[in-house]
């Protein structure tokens, strides 16, 4: 029972985790269209950043997560106004320019910082304890955060205008467009929010599990199998997935071991991509 | 139906197709120049590579981007190191084998992907590719698991056992040259059918093209070329490992294909030609190899789509000038 409770933990902490990466990433290929290959990039340079600010500059942790944030939406931000915008409607293109930025940042981060992982630590370490069960600080903390920036992302999506006007352009971009929403204005934001989603989450979970240049790759690969097991393009969908996820993976890892869970879960992802391109809670496909 | 009595159709190569094939030809005359090691590492990973990005090229010819080449590689190259444990290494056996275990996978497997098109296909191979890694290490019993395969015996050509490194990169090119021809001739057989499928899908259904059997016969071949592509890469390390057919290696190929030019086969040769050799002269580190891709894929999708072969041709055109 405990080690059951103790995997429930696991579980929903990898899940808002997850729900992070597959937020950002949906809300992309939701308004823009553009399956972002990049984002796991963008989580390793949350990480890399978080951990120069920390180690090298001596910054204190929570003001090194914030500079990650803002280091990694600026990035998105110039990459999607100066590249991706060129070519916003061809999903080939933008998915390859995505692919050269991933290969780019992962090449960089590897000759800048080297292959090996970084000594770098969450600063609160400890655990607390809930009845029978351990629960570490450190995932407390990322939980809390995590949660409240999907209740902020949340509120911005559907209680401003700034998040009327992206989902009216994820709904309907020729509509949106005719009611005066400006989509060289609008994308770029969108991509900013996303890909600092994305270094939020490397800022934020890097230091409890490794910071290498290898650690984007799994990153890509679970958001791909959470945003198409919620419906590519459905917040609602990505956010249930990413628990969904994280839960299976951390009850496959205690009771099976290895990766099967993984193989379960890809396994479900194929079919699902192949008789229900909608995922769980997806809407109609846009036209891709 | 009539048809229109179009030059260009009745010829039996174009020159790009005859230069391909011409080009691996002339690989076999490389190895008994020369017996440097870097020559031969260079070369045997380039021809490789041609295989492995002509698969990827068949199916952009029918705007499908693929990142299930290493699956159908691990299948091919697998195969081959399974029979290599009883003993049977016959050359022609296994080439048919590497060819027709992974497009015989392909048939079933096509009917389902192929269904998806444009950035859906692209993430469904990519799951595939995660899936066959997972695969592997989940039944040692047959693959060895982690451990991979090692120890392959050498192929055996006419009695003879293909163990110099001589031997292994002649077999290499052998492999490549049958890929080649059977890339060419899909593709020139059915070129305007791809074509068209390429230009516009729904439109060339519309007009009667039986869209999915050339799609199924496309998705079949490039499978069937992928695992040969696995079986001379296996024949090379004498070794099957999961982390030779990692799902990352995928982007490699697609670089190659889109860098080299996805408009004629010459691309997809060219572009791993040039890139595998960069990979060796950028230093011995071959994962620095990853940025000058990630660069050249930006450089070739913002400013020359058509790659080192289309770039090539337009300039040549424009050295000609207006007449041509």
């Amino acid at each position: 029972m405990e080690q059951f409770l103790q995997a429930a933990v696991i579980g929903i902490s990898l899940g808002a985790q997850y729900a992070l990466l597959a937020l950002g990433f949906t809300l992309i290929f939701g308004i823009l269209g553009v399956v972002n290959f990049a984002h796991g990039g963008f989580y390793m340079i949350g990480g890399y950043v978080a951990y120069s600010c920390v180690g090298l500059l001596g910054l204190p942790y929570p003001l090194a997560v914030l500079i990650a944030v803002a280091a990694t939406a600026a990035l998105g931000w110039v990459f999607e106004l100066f590249l991706l915008e060129r070519l916003i409607d061809d999903h080939l293109a933008t998915l390859m320019l995505t692919l050269g930025l991933y290969l780019i940042v992962s090449n960089g981060l590897l000759r800048v910082f080297g292959p090996l992982s970084m000594e770098f630590s969450f600063p609160v370490s400890g655990s607390i304890q809930f009845g029978p069960i351990y629960v570490p600080r450190e995932n407390l903390i990322v939980l809390g955060i995590c949660l409240s920036a999907i209740l902020a992302l949340w509120l911005v999506l559907f209680r401003t205008d700034l998040g009327r006007a992206l989902r009216a352009l994820a709904d309907d971009r020729q509509v949106a467009m005719a009611q005066g929403m400006r989509p060289k204005l609008l994308f770029p934001a969108a991509f900013a929010l996303a890909t600092g989603l994305a270094g939020l989450t490397g800022a934020l979970v890097t230091p409890i599990l490794a910071l290498s240049p290898g650690v984007g790759d799994p990153v890509l690969a679970t958001s791909f199998l959470t945003v198409i097991l919620g419906g590519l393009g459905s917040l609602g969908g990505a956010a249930l997935a990413a628990f969904i996820v994280g839960i299976v993976e951390a009850y496959s890892s205690v009771y099976f071991g290895g990766s099967i869970g993984a193989l379960v879960l890809f396994t479900l992802v194929l079919l699902l991509l192949v008789f229900r391109p909608t995922g769980l809670l997806g809407r109609e496909i846009r036209g891709a | 139906m009539a048809r229109l009595p179009l030059a260009p159709r009745q010829r039996l190569l174009a020159w790009d197709e005859a230069t391909a094939i011409a080009v691996a030809v002339v690989c076999f005359i490389i190895p008994l120049l020369t017996k440097s090691v870097l020559v031969y590492s260079v070369l045997n990973h380039a021809l490789i590579g041609v295989i492995a990005a002509q698969s990827v090229w068949i199916m952009l010819r029918m705007n499908l981007l693929t990142f299930a080449t290493p699956a159908f590689m691990a299948l091919g190259g697998y195969t081959v190191a399974i029979a290599g444990r009883y003993e049977i290494t016959d050359a022609f056996l296994m080439t048919a084998a590497a060819f027709l275990v992974p497009a015989l996978v392909a048939v079933p497997l096509g009917a389902l992907v192929l269904r998806l098109r444009g950035t859906y296909f692209v993430l469904v191979t990519f799951v595939l590719s995660q899936i066959m890694q997972l695969l592997l290490f989940q039944t040692p019993d047959l693959t060895g698991g982690s451990n991979g395969i090692a120890g392959i015996p050498a192929v055996t050509l006419f009695g003879t056992e293909m163990i110099s490194h001589r031997q292994v990169l002649l077999f290499a090119c052998g492999i490549a040259l049958i890929a080649t021809l059977i890339a060419v001739a899909l593709t020139r057989y059915f070129r305007q059918h791809f074509a068209a499928i390429e230009e516009n899908e729904i439109l060339s259904e519309s007009l009667g093209l039986v869209v999915w059997r050339y799609k199924a016969l496309g998705f079949v071949v490039a499978a069937g070329l992928a695992g040969l592509a696995g079986y001379s890469l296996v024949n090379m390390l004498l070794t099957a490992h999961p982390s030779s057919f990692d799902s990352a290696i995928a982007v490699d190929f697609i670089a190659y294909t889109i860098i080299g030019g996805r408009e004629s086969i010459l691309g997809p040769i060219i572009g791993s030609v040039a890139l595998v050799y960069a990979t060796h002269a950028f230093g011995t580190q071959g994962q620095y190899a990853q940025g000058l891709y990630g660069v050249l894929i930006l450089v070739v999708i913002l400013v020359a789509r058509g790659g080192i072969v289309g770039t090539a041709r337009l300039l040549w055109r424009r050295m000609r000038g207006p007449r041509a």
